[in-house]
C-alpha cells in the first residue's frame, strides 16, 4: 500500500488495547465465574461449576428466564410489526412523513430512566394517568394495578419498551422500503392488487434485511432492559418482572455473592452471543460486498 | 383529484390510524409537561390532560436543585468521552479502511462484536478493574469505562463513512508527498464532516443516557451522573409526580435539543450504528 504499513499500525493502537480490555474483561469474567468470590476481593480459589449448579437450583434464575424469553418473543414481533406497517404507510406519504417519523422516533433519544420515570407514574394504580384516563372514557376496568399486579407487570413494561422503541423499526423499514424498485409496486397495482395484499404480499417478503436488522437489534436490547426493570418496579411484584441483568446485579451488588455474579453475566453472555456472532458476521460480508 | 373510491379508502384510513396513533406516541410526554407545571393539589385532581392553570415553576426549582450537580457532572464525563471516542475511532477506522492489513478481517470482526455484545456482560469484572486501579467514584474511571464500551461502535460509524471516501484520494495524496495524519487531519476527516457528527451525536446521547455503569462506578454525588441521581430524586420524591416529572424533563432536555436539531444526523447514526447500513 502507499504509506509505511508500521507507521500505519499507530493509528488502530489506541482502540486495539480499549476492544482488548473488552474481552479481557469477558475472559476475567468467565474465569471468576468458575472460583469461589464472596465478599469485595477475588480469592480465585477454584470452585468448578459450583456457581452455575447454585444458579440452575435457583428457582428464581428459571422465573428470570422466562421473563427475558417473554420479552423477546412479546417485545419484538409487535414493535417489528407496526414498525413496519407504519414505514409503508410513511414510504407513501409526502411531506408529512418526516413529521410522523419523528413523532415515532423522539422516545429514542430519551434515556431508559426518563421512559421508566415516566412509565411508572402512567401505570401508577391510584393516581396514574393511565386509569385516570380510562375512569374519564368510563372504561371503568376496576382500577387496575398494571406494574403491581403481578399477572400483567411484565407486559405493561414491555409496553414501555415498545413506545420507545418502534421509532427504530419504522427507520430501519423505511430505509429497506425506499430501497426498492418501484416498478415492482406499479406492477402489483396494475393488476388490481389491494394495498394490503401489496403490503405483505409484496413489500414485506422483500425487506427481509430490514427484518433481520429489527429482530436481531430488539433482541439485543431485551438483554439490556436492566433499566427499566430499575427503576419502574425493582423486579417486583416479587420477583414478576425481573430480567437476568438484573438478577446479577442483585446477587453482585447486593447479595455481594460475585462468584455467581459472574456465573449470570456468564449465560447473559452465551444469550447475546448467539444472536450477535451470526449478525456480526452477515453485517461484515453485507459490508464488504458493497 | 380523481383517485377511485377504494383508492381514497386505502389512503384515508392508514393516514387517520397514523394520527390517531402519533397522539398516544405524543400523549406520555404531553401529560409529563402538563404534570411537571401543576401543584400538588392540582396534581391530586387527576386531570393530566388539563392545562395547569398557573404553570408551577417552583417544581423546576426544586428538581433542578437536586439534579444540577448530576447535570454538571454527566457533561464533564460525557464531552471528553464522547470527543476521545470520536477521535481513536476514526483513527482506527481510517487505519482499517485506507490501508492494507493482513488481519484486518480479524479485527474487523472483533470491532462489530464488540460493539453489539451488551456491556451488562463485563459489568463485574469492570468494576473490579476500576477498584483495582483506584478509579471508583472518579471521572476518569468512568470516561475510561465508557471509551472501553463505546469506542468499538465509534469505529464503525466512521468506518461506515470512511468507505465512501475512494481509495485513489488517498493514492493521489501518497503520490503527491502528503504524510499519512495531514491526509487524515485535512483530506479526510473534513470530508466525513457528517459522518464524524452522526458517530459523535450516537456516541454522546448513549453516554449521557447511560445507567448502569453510572450506578456501578460512582456512588458519591459529587461524581454521580444525572440518571442515577434521578433514579434517587424518583425514589425521594415519592408520590410527588409533578417533581419527578419536572426532573425527568430537565434531564431530557439536552437529548432532546440534539434529536430536534441534529436529527438528520441521529438518524444516520443510528442506522450506521446498528444496522450498518
Amino acid at each position: 500500500m502507499v504509506f509505511k504499513k508500521s507507521y500505519g499500525f499507530a493509528y488502530l493502537t489506541p482502540v486495539l488495547v480499549l476492544t482488548g480490555i473488552l474481552y479481557l474483561m469477558i475472559v476475567w469474567n468467565l474465569v471468576a465465574s468458575l472460583t469461589v468470590w464472596n465478599g469485595i476481593l477475588p480469592t480465585w480459589k477454584w470452585a468448578g461449576f459450583a456457581n452455575y449448579l447454585n444458579l440452575f437450583s435457583l428457582e428464581r434464575f428459571w422465573d428470570n428466564l422466562r421473563h427475558n424469553v417473554i420479552w423477546l418473543v412479546v417485545f419484538i414481533v409487535p414493535t417489528t410489526f407496526l414498525g413496519f406497517v407504519l414505514a409503508d404507510f410513511f414510504s407513501a406519504m409526502k411531506r408529512t412523513e418526516v413529521v410522523f417519523r419523528q413523532i415515532f422516533l423522539y422516545p429514542m433519544a430519551l434515556s431508559y430512566i426518563v421512559t421508566g420515570t415516566l412509565w411508572a407514574w402512567m401505570y401508577d394504580p391510584s393516581s396514574g394517568l393511565v386509569n385516570s384516563l380510562l375512569a374519564a372514557f368510563h372504561v371503568d376496568v376496576a382500577r387496575l394495578g398494571w406494574i403491581a399486579d403481578p399477572n400483567i407487570a411484565i407486559y405493561c413494561m414491555i409496553v414501555a419498551g415498545f413506545w420507545q422503541y418502534v421509532g427504530f423499526a419504522v427507520v430501519v423499514y423505511l430505509g429497506a422500503i425506499r430501497g426498492l424498485p418501484t416498478e415492482m409496486f406499479e406492477a402489483a397495482r396494475l393488476d388490481g392488487a389491494s394495498r394490503v395484499r401489496v403490503m405483505f404480499g409484496i413489500t414485506f417478503p422483500n425487506v427481509g434485511h430490514g427484518t433481520l436488522i429489527t429482530t436481531t437489534m430488539l433482541a439485543i436490547f431485551t438483554v439490556k432492559t436492566f433499566d427499566l426493570v430499575y427503576i419502574m418496579t425493582g423486579g417486583g411484584p416479587g420477583d414478576h418482572t425481573e430480567v437476568l441483568p438484573f438478577l446479577m446485579y442483585q446477587v453482585a451488588y447486593s447479595q455481594r455473592d460475585f462468584g455467581m455474579g459472574t456465573a449470570i453475566s456468564t449465560v447473559i453472555l452465551l444469550f447475546a452471543a448467539i444472536m450477535v456472532i451470526p449478525y456480526s458476521n452477515w453485517a461484515i460480508k453485507k459490508w464488504v460486498r458493497e | 383529484m380523481s383517485l377511485r373510491a377504494d383508492e381514497r379508502k386505502d389512503f384515508v384510513l392508514p393516514y387517520i390510524f397514523v394520527v390517531v396513533l402519533a397522539v398516544a406516541w405524543l400523549l406520555p410526554v404531553y401529560a409529563m409537561l402538563t404534570t411537571s407545571l401543576k401543584t400538588q393539589q392540582e396534581v391530586a385532581v387527576q386531570h393530566y390532560l388539563a392545562l395547569p392553570a398557573h404553570p408551577e415553576t417552583a417544581n423546576y426549582g426544586q428538581a433542578f436543585q437536586a439534579l444540577k450537580q448530576g447535570l454538571v457532572n454527566s457533561l464533564v464525563i460525557t464531552i471528553p468521552a464522547t470527543f476521545l471516542c470520536v477521535f481513536l475511532g476514526s483513527l482506527a477506522a481510517y487505519y482499517l479502511i485506507m490501508f492494507e492489513f493482513r488481519y484486518a478481517t480479524i479485527a474487523f470482526f472483533g470491532i462489530v462484536v464488540a460493539s453489539f455484545l451488551p456491556y451488562q456482560v463485563v459489568l463485574i469484572p469492570l468494576t473490579q478493574l476500576m477498584n483495582d486501579l483506584r478509579l471508583l467514584d472518579t471521572y476518569q474511571g468512568l470516561i475510561f469505562a465508557y471509551l472501553i464500551v463505546n469506542t468499538p461502535m465509534a469505529t464503525l460509524v466512521i468506518a461506515t463513512f470512511f468507505m465512501k471516501t475512494p481509495h485513489s484520494f488517498l493514492e493521489a495524496a501518497a503520490i503527491d508527498g502528503c504524510r499519512p495524519f495531514t491526509f487524515y487531519r485535512l483530506i479526510l476527516v473534513p470530508m466525513s464532516i457528517p459522518g464524524i457528527v452522526s458517530a459523535a451525536i450516537l456516541v454522546f446521547v448513549q453516554i449521557y443516557n447511560e445507567f448502569l455503569l453510572a450506578l456501578a462506578l460512582t456512588s458519591n454525588p459529587s461524581v454521580q451522573p444525572v440518571m442515577p441521581t434521578l433514579a434517587t430524586l424518583k425514589g425521594s420524591e415519592v408520590a410527588q409526580w409533578q417533581i419527578q416529572m419536572a426532573g425527568a424533563v430537565i434531564v431530557s432536555v439536552v437529548p432532546l435539543v440534539v434529536f430536534v436539531f441534529l436529527s438528520r444526523y441521529f438518524v444516520s447514526g443510528l442506522m450506521a450504528g446498528y444496522s450498518k447500513e
